[in-house]
């Protein structure tokens, strides 16, 4: 109760700094938060962006693609190094290394070679979500008990039993919380590639507001992205707890 | 197999991936103008490393800055926030929400105010550095055993000395931790704003040599960011494990 009560508090004391700090300064860098709501509505009736409706079906199809090109790659690349100790052993102190580069480094170079079309957004999306779903799979294989394997496969269980029934179980709180981790790197990739350049996408409309100066439509869409990513977020932390209470 | 077998693999596997990459180009499989030859790509290192050496050392530089801004937030955050619950219960949504919002939406607004030079930079650094930092140490902070600090008190330890003696010992490792990530996401955020709103730097020149389609200078330029931010990222560990046997 207490804490809610805090919480609150600390928002609105926040907004409203903002709002006293932004009302003398330049409307066009200081975007006041009671100028919002205005700036949506007039957004929505005069049409100076390109239709939004069109953007954000692209991005969301760009995400989706990106993100299932990382769950594919990444359960791969994580069971073909997991479940062999000696192709991992080789392999992951590589991956490792890659994990440790500032991943926007890549981007030129896929831009180069993808263009400035979805396909250089897609890639980027998956390069990022790729990694978390890799270590998350590695990290998941290592928990499962290696004697509960052993036991099962004594008893007459084959392969798939004993990935269904043992690995699976094990591995699954570890794996969803890569998996949940996974999606918000698609998202981010699928961003940053859009507004460094691109033609098309909720972030080519929010590059082209900020060029134009549209500072209001600008903030208007930032805060309205924000909270779209928050509340993939929270459908994602939602699953994980599902999937956590499955496994046990 | 040993240690040395493993390295030898390594350094196998990239000779073959090296020797496959350039195969696929002289046989036409990739288009030589968006994939160079790695002797391509070897070739233009040296003159790519002459042109990229002083903008390193502008990126690095605005990289340090704004990793020590985060280090300092985050880390005085994170002892604010894990050491007091009430703190902890009210901040950690917020926390996790600046977390988990994608940063680059900030990026326009900041390049808005603060122009195209260093400060856009090493804010985006900082902006993106801090919360791991912060969560990392919050995290630790409130891992600390209690019976640890009760004990020291009820022998007669100062503030001071509990806060020397046995918070930062205990909240140490989560510090080198969050330290460790939070440089990467410094000089993420560095390239980051380069490549969006910069004049100089890595990150403009990356981005104008992907535009003007000098692929074996781009590849060039990417290998030796990468081999720095490993090299950075590896001595930052090999510091966490002398700290810890330390401890």
């Amino acid at each position: 109760m207490k804490v809610w009560v805090w919480r609150l508090g600390i928002a609105v004391a926040a907004l409203g700094l903002w709002e006293a700090v932004a009302a003398p300064l330049n409307p066009l860098f200081y975007v006041r938060p009671t100028a919002l709501p205005g700036a949506l509505v007039a957004m929505w009736q005069v049409p100076e962006l390109p239709p939004l409706a069109e953007h954000v079906w692209l991005t969301l199809r760009e995400i989706g693609a990106a993100y299932l090109l990382a769950v594919a790659a990444g359960l791969w690349l994580g069971f073909l190094l997991g479940l062999r100790r000696t192709v991992g052993r080789v392999y992951e102190p590589l991956l490792a290394a890659l994990y440790a580069v500032p991943s926007v480094v890549w981007y030129p170079s896929l831009m180069l070679f993808f263009g400035l079309g979805p396909a250089s957004k897609i890639a980027f999306g998956v390069l990022l979500g790729f990694f978390p779903i890799v270590v998350s799979v590695l990290a998941g294989i290592r928990q499962v008990p290696e004697t509960l394997v052993t036991v099962a496969r004594s008893m007459g269980a084959g392969p798939w039993t004993v990935f269904h029934k043992v690995m699976l179980p094990a591995m699954a709180s570890t794996m969803v919380g890569g998996l949940r981790a996974g999606l918000a790197l698609s998202v981010v990739g699928v961003l940053v590639g859009e507004i460094l350049g691109s033609r098309a996408g909720v972030g080519y409309v929010i590059n082209y507001a900020y060029g134009l100066m549209m500072t209001r439509e600008y903030a208007v869409l930032a805060v309205l992205v924000a909270a779209g990513v928050l509340a993939l977020d929270l459908a994602g932390a939602l699953a994980e707890a599902r999937v956590k209470r499955w496994a046990g | 197999m040993g240690r040395l077998g493993v390295l030898g693999c390594q350094a196998a596997s990239l000779a073959a991936l090296l020797v496959i990459w350039e195969i696929a180009v002289r046989t036409g499989l990739a288009d030589p103008l968006f994939v160079p030859t790695p002797a391509a790509v070897a070739g233009a290192l040296g003159s790519t490393l002459r042109e990229a050496l002083p903008r390193l050392g502008d990126t690095l530089l605005k990289t340090l800055a704004g990793y020590a801004l985060a280090v300092g937030l985050g880390v005085a955050g994170g002892l604010a926030i894990g050491s007091r619950r009430l703190a902890h219960a009210v901040a950690m949504p917020y926390v996790v929400a600046a977390y988990g919002v994608p940063k680059i939406l900030v990026l326009p607004w900041i390049a808005l105010i603060c122009g195209l030079g260093a400060t856009t930079a090493v804010l985006t650094a900082t902006l993106f550095a801090v919360f791991p930092i912060l969560l990392m140490v919050a995290a630790g902070t409130r891992d600390v055993d209690p019976t640890l600090v009760t004990a020291a008190v009820s022998m007669g330890a100062t503030r001071g000395q509990v806060s020397r003696k046995v918070l930062l010992p205990a909240v140490l490792p989560s510090v080198v931790a969050g330290m460790r990530v939070g440089v990467v996401f410094a000089m993420l955020g560095v390239l980051l704003a380069e490549m969006f709103a910069g004049t100089r730097g890595m990150g403009y020149l990356m981005q104008r040599m992907a535009m003007a389609f000098r692929a074996p200078d781009l590849f060039a330029a990417t290998a030796v960011v990468s081999v720095l931010s490993i090299v950075v990222v590896l001595s930052l560990e090999h510091l966490s494990r002398r700290l810890s046997r330390w401890r």
